[in-house]
């Protein structure tokens, strides 16, 4: 209650003294969708349980060692689906479903995968295409990051611990796996779960913005398809057409986490340290042999 | 907007989804650390979605904030991962069965491997003398043959060989 007061005692605060960014007013039209969401929440539930039937034949042994043929053939159906099921699209949201459909193909890869090294590809092959997806949702600098921590660090590291470990045969753990039914039937249902309540009607509000919060930097700037982005856009044409605007996403970013954020990112900081250090104490070898 | 909120929400939740199947049937520890972090780039996406539906940066920070536990996580994890492969040198969770409740009982396990492809050679056609057909005799000199002539300067040498 007491925060709810607050909120109103600060929105109607900034009504008054009119500082309210012109951020709010291109997002807060409802845009509601072309696809009737019902039958689009039913028609979702039927890949749901063909994937989980499709993972656990690929499991059994019933397809075998054909699962990047499955991961490439979902990934195109997927695709496939995506571009008719939204059709009126612009371009960048065929180029957001293409990056989604790799993302789901490179998973189902890592999920069926039985050599290890090809699993740790497909799992490469999923985050390279969730960056793609963070960039087309003009998160720059998480892409950039994910690219650089996941994709460059994690996935090598993991690969050479792989390698060191790795014998030349399929071992049995890699072979026989822990219930692939129970947990197929449990991932089915939670994805189920989790579709329906996401598509149900006016399950995501249309607009919460938060630019209305006191000492706080964390608005994004006017993007390009907002309404102040097309007017700078419009306004750098009339000095030079040659001009591109291009949005301050990355230094608004950074100037958010270090005046709203700025304990977190200290936090964090020293949790870093601390792993650093534990990690290299675990790691160290045991000095049994010397004594 | 919206509907693309929608559609990413879905998508982060079939990463996760993924994520949580394979850390539930994987037993190869590197590969179950792998779930995990598939698990946590699905959040990484439900939360740049709900940054971009509510057009603030709250989102993208936390999503910083996790991709840095996640780092932190995978470097304590394989120095933990190699200390258990060097006490047991496998990579195999139910290895540290032990440390887990007595009440359960153990599951035995039949070895299981997949069964390698046989092997196919290409089928070549033949080409030249047959050894076995007509064997070669100790002297044979291929020079001979080309020049029409018969030249035994090897003789002694092939018949030593023989």
């Amino acid at each position: 209650m007491n925060l709810l007061n607050n909120y109103f005692l600060n929105s109607a605060f900034f009504a008054q003294s009119g500082t309210e960014s012109a951020v709010p007013t291109a997002v807060s039209q409802v845009v509601d969708s072309a696809v009737p969401i019902q039958a689009w929440t039913n028609s979702m539930l039927v890949p749901i349980v063909l994937g989980a039937v499709g993972y656990l034949f690929i499991q059994h042994g019933v397809v075998k060692s054909k699962a990047y043929f499955a991961a490439g053939a979902v990934a195109v159906l997927l695709a496939v689906g995506f571009a008719l099921g939204f059709t009126p699209g612009t371009f960048d949201s065929y180029v957001l479903m293409a990056f989604c459909a790799v993302a789901t193909g490179g998973g189902i890869g890592f999920l069926t995968a039985r050599e290890p090294v090809y699993a740790a590809l497909g799992f490469a092959t999923a985050v390279l295409s969730v960056c793609g997806v963070l960039f087309m949702q003009s998160a720059l600098f998480i892409a950039a990051a994910t690219m650089i921590v996941y994709a460059g660090a994690t996935i090598i590291i993991f690969l050479f611990v792989l390698m060191f470990a790795q014998q030349t045969e399929l071992r049995t753990y890699d072979v026989q796996l822990n219930n692939p039914l129970v947990a197929a039937a449990i991932g089915a249902i939670l994805l189920a779960t989790i579709t329906m309540c996401v598509t149900k009607n006016n399950a995501i509000l249309p607009v919460r913005v938060d630019s209305t919060r006191v000492m706080s930097a964390a608005s994004l700037p006017d993007s390009l398809s907002s309404e102040a982005g097309k007017e700078a856009s419009k306004k750098l044409d009339a000095i030079d057409p040659n001009l591109r605007y291009v949005p301050k996403l990355t230094a608004g970013l950074g100037r958010s986490m270090y005046t709203d954020y700025l304990l977190a990112v200290e936090l964090a900081g020293t949790v870093l340290l601390v792993a650093t250090i534990g990690a290299i104490a675990l790691a160290q070898r045991t000095t049994e042999t010397q004594s | 907007m919206n509907e693309t909120t929608q559609n990413l929400l879905v998508f982060g939740g079939v990463l996760f989804v993924i994520g949580m199947v394979g850390f539930l049937t994987r037993r190869s520890l590197i590969l179950m650390f792998l779930s995990l972090e598939m698990m946590l780039s699905g959040v990484s996406v439900n939360l740049i979605a709900f940054s971009r539906h509510h057009q603030n940066y709250q989102g993208q920070i936390l999503a910083v904030m996790v991709l840095t536990i996640a780092a932190c996580e995978a470097a304590i994890a394989l120095a933990l991962v190699v200390s258990l492969y060097r006490r047991k040198a496998t990579l195999d969770v139910a290895a540290w069965d032990d440390l887990s409740e007595t009440l359960i009982p153990k599951v035995i396990e039949t070895p299981q491997t997949l069964e390698e492809p046989a092997m196919e050679f290409p089928k070549l056609t033949p080409a030249g003398l047959d050894p076995l057909s007509r064997p070669i005799s100790a002297d044979f000199d291929a020079q001979s043959l080309e020049n029409g002539e018969s030249v035994k300067a090897n003789t002694l040498e092939a018949g030593t060989h023989a």
